[in-house]
C-alpha cells in the first residue's frame, strides 16, 4: 500500500548522500594534506546509485551501490617554496572543479526535491481516495 | 514488457473491456474467505497495524530528536505513513458509527 511512499524515501536517502559527497568534495578542494598530516591530497568522492534496495531484497527504488574514489591525476600548481613542492617546484592538488561541484549539488538537489514532490502527490492521493469513504 | 512495479497486469486487468470481474472469486459468497473472528477480528487487526504505525513514527521521532539519527527523510515518511494509516481508520470508525446511528433509530 505504502510502496509508492518507500520508492519517494529511497530516492531522498540517495539523494542526501549524493549530497554529502558533494560537499565533502567541494569542503575537501584545497585540502592536500590527510588526516595523519601526511602528504596526500583529498580525492574526489564519486557516487554510484544502483537500483533496488539491497535489505529488502525488493528491486523497487533506488540506493546508493558505492562511493569511490577518483583515480585520475592530482592538478599540478608551481609552488616551488612549498614544504610539499616535488622535485620541479610543483604540488599536487585535488583535482576538483567547484563549479562542476556546485552543478551536481544543485542537481543532487533538485532530485531531492522531485522525490519529496512525488510523495507529496502519493499523499493526496490518498487522502482524496479516503474522501470517497466520507 | 519490463514490469518492475508489477502495475501493468493490473491495470491491464482494470482496462479490459468485457464485463466487470470480481477481483476475489464470488461464486463462493462473501463469507468463504472471511477470516474466522469476522468484522471485529478484522477491525481489530487494523488498530493494531495503526498502532504499530503510530509508535514506529514515536520511536523515530524521538531518535531524531535524541540525535540517534539524522535520515530526516525516513522520519517524516514513518509520520506520513502513521497519519495516512490513523484517517483510513478514522474514516472507518466514522462509516461504523454513521451504521450505528441508523440501526439505532430503527423503530420497531
Amino acid at each position: 500500500m505504502y510502496g509508492s511512499l518507500d520508492i519517494s524515501t529511497s530516492g531522498m536517502i540517495a539523494n542526501r548522500t549524493r549530497l554529502e559527497a558533494i560537499s565533502a568534495n567541494i569542503a575537501g578542494s584545497d585540502t592536500i594534506l590527510n588526516q595523519d598530516g601526511q602528504y596526500e591530497p583529498f580525492r574526489r568522492r564519486i557516487v554510484t546509485l544502483a537500483a533496488g534496495d539491497p535489505s529488502g531484497n525488493s528491486d523497487q527504488g533506488v540506493h546508493v551501490a558505492s562511493i569511490d574514489l577518483d583515480n585520475g591525476p592530482p592538478m599540478m600548481k608551481y609552488e616551488p617554496d612549498s614544504a610539499f613542492a616535488n622535485a620541479d617546484g610543483y604540488v599536487g592538488y585535488p583535482n576538483i572543479d567547484i563549479v562542476t561541484e556546485q552543478m551536481n549539488a544543485m542537481e543532487a538537489q533538485r532530485s531531492y526535491e522531485a522525490n519529496i514532490t512525488a510523495a507529496e502527490a502519493t499523499k493526496s492521493m490518498m487522502s482524496v481516495a479516503l474522501q470517497l469513504l466520507a | 514488457m519490463p514490469d518492475p512495479l508489477g502495475l501493468l497486469g493490473y491495470a491491464a486487468g482494470l482496462n479490459r473491456t468485457g464485463p466487470m470481474v470480481p477481483l476475489r472469486g464470488g461464486s463462493e459468497g462473501p463469507a468463504a474467505d472471511a477470516p474466522a473472528g469476522g468484522f471485529k477480528q478484522m477491525l481489530q487487526d487494523q488498530i493494531d497495524q495503526v498502532n504499530e504505525l503510530q509508535n514506529d513514527a514515536k520511536h523515530a521521532m524521538e531518535d531524531l530528536a535524541a540525535g540517534r539519527r539524522d535520515d530526516v527523510d525516513s522520519v517524516m515518511t514513518a509520520t506520513l505513513k502513521a497519519d495516512m494509516a490513523f484517517r483510513m481508520l478514522l474514516q472507518v470508525r466514522n462509516k461504523v458509527m454513521d451504521a450505528y446511528e441508523e440501526v439505532k433509530q430503527l423503530r420497531i
